[in-house]
C-alpha cells in the first residue's frame, strides 16, 4: 500500500515537471495525461473509487482527449526552452517555498499532534449535517460510493443541479464561440 | 486503516502540482499548455479535497472535488472553443502577444 503510494506520487511529481517543460505541446498533453492517470491511482487507494471512475472517464477520457485533438489540429510549433529569467525564478521560488512550508506544516500540526486532529464520525449525532446516517466506519468501508452518491442527492442536491446549469451554459457558449460568423 | 504519516505527503504533492501549474502558466507561452497547467492546479485542489476528507472520514471532500472536476470540464471546452476560435482568426497562439481583447 505504502509502496503503491510512494510509485503514484514520485510519477505525479515528475510527469507534471514533464507538463511544464516539455518544448512540444504534444508531450505537455501525454504528461498530463500521466499525472491525471496517477491522481486517479491515488483517489482509488484514498477510498474514493466513485472520484477514480470519474477521474478516469472525465479528465483521461475526455478532456483529455479534447486536448490532444485541439493540439492535432492547430499543430502548434515547439517553443523554446523556457529561459531562466525573472519569471521563471518567481516560479521555481515558488515551488520550493510552498511545497515545503505545507508539508512542514502538515507533518507538525497533523502527524504528531493526534490530540489536535479530531475526526468527525459520518453521522454522528453532533454533526447536524449528517442526516443520511451511516455507521462511522462506513466512509472506510470499500464501497463508500452509497454514501458519497446519499450526500450528493440530499444535502447537496442544489449544488449537484447548478452543476448541470453549467454544463448547459458550456455547452451553448462553445457553440456560440466556434460558429462560423455569417457575413 | 491508512497510515496518518502519508497525510503530509500527499498535500506536498498538492502543494507541488499547485505551483508547479503556476510556475507553468508564469513561463509558458502557449495558450494550451497555460490551459493544461490550470488542469494541473485543479486536480491539485481535488487531490488536497480528497485527501482531507479521507483522513477525515468524512465524503464531503469527495463531492467537492467532483463539482471540482465539472468546473474544470466546462472550463475547458469554453477555453478551447476561444483558442480555436483565436486560431481562426489568424493570429499568433503566443499569450505574450493577446494581452489586448480587440480583434
Amino acid at each position: 500500500m505504502t509502496v503503491l503510494f510512494a510509485i503514484a506520487i514520485v510519477l505525479a511529481a515528475v510527469s507534471s515537471l514533464g507538463v511544464v517543460l516539455s518544448r512540444q505541446t504534444i508531450y505537455s498533453a501525454l504528461s498530463l495525461v500521466l499525472t491525471v492517470g496517477m491522481l486517479a491511482v491515488l483517489f482509488l487507494l484514498l477510498n474514493a473509487q466513485f472520484l477514480f471512475a470519474v477521474q478516469l472517464i472525465i479528465y483521461a477520457g475526455a478532456v483529455m482527449v479534447l486536448f490532444i485533438f485541439i493540439v492535432a489540429l492547430l499543430s502548434p510549433d515547439a517553443e523554446d526552452r523556457p529561459t531562466l529569467d525573472l519569471r521563471a525564478v518567481i516560479g521555481i521560488l515558488g515551488v520550493v517555498v510552498v511545497t515545503g512550508l505545507v508539508f512542514v506544516a502538515a507533518r507538525n500540526g497533523i502527524t504528531y499532534n493526534t490530540n489536535g486532529f479530531h475526526a468527525v464520525a459520518v453521522g454522528g449525532a453532533s454533526n447536524p449535517y449528517h442526516t443520511f446516517s451511516f455507521p462511522p466506519d462506513a466512509v472506510n468501508n470499500a464501497g463508500n460510493v452509497q454514501t458519497v452518491a446519499g450526500q450528493l442527492f440530499t444535502n447537496y442536491l442544489l449544488p449537484f443541479e447548478i452543476t448541470s446549469m453549467l454544463l448547459l451554459v458550456a455547452a451553448i457558449g462553445a457553440v456560440y464561440l466556434t460558429r462560423r460568423s455569417s457575413q | 486503516m491508512l497510515n496518518l504519516n502519508l497525510f503530509p505527503y500527499l498535500l506536498g504533492l498538492s502543494a507541488f502540482l499547485f505551483t508547479v501549474g503556476a510556475m507553468g502558466v508564469l513561463i509558458r507561452r502557449n495558450p494550451i499548455v497555460v490551459f493544461m497547467c490550470i488542469e494541473l492546479m485543479l486536480n491539485a485542489a481535488n487531490l488536497a479535497l480528497v485527501a482531507y476528507g479521507r483522513f477525515l472520514n468524512s465524503e464531503e471532500g469527495q463531492i467537492f472535488a467532483f463539482m471540482v472536476i465539472v468546473v474544470a470540464a466546462a472550463e475547458v471546452v469554453v477555453g478551447l472553443a476561444l483558442i480555436t476560435q483565436i486560431f481562426r482568426l489568424g493570429r499568433e497562439l503566443d499569450v505574450d502577444d493577446l494581452s489586448e481583447m480587440k480583434e
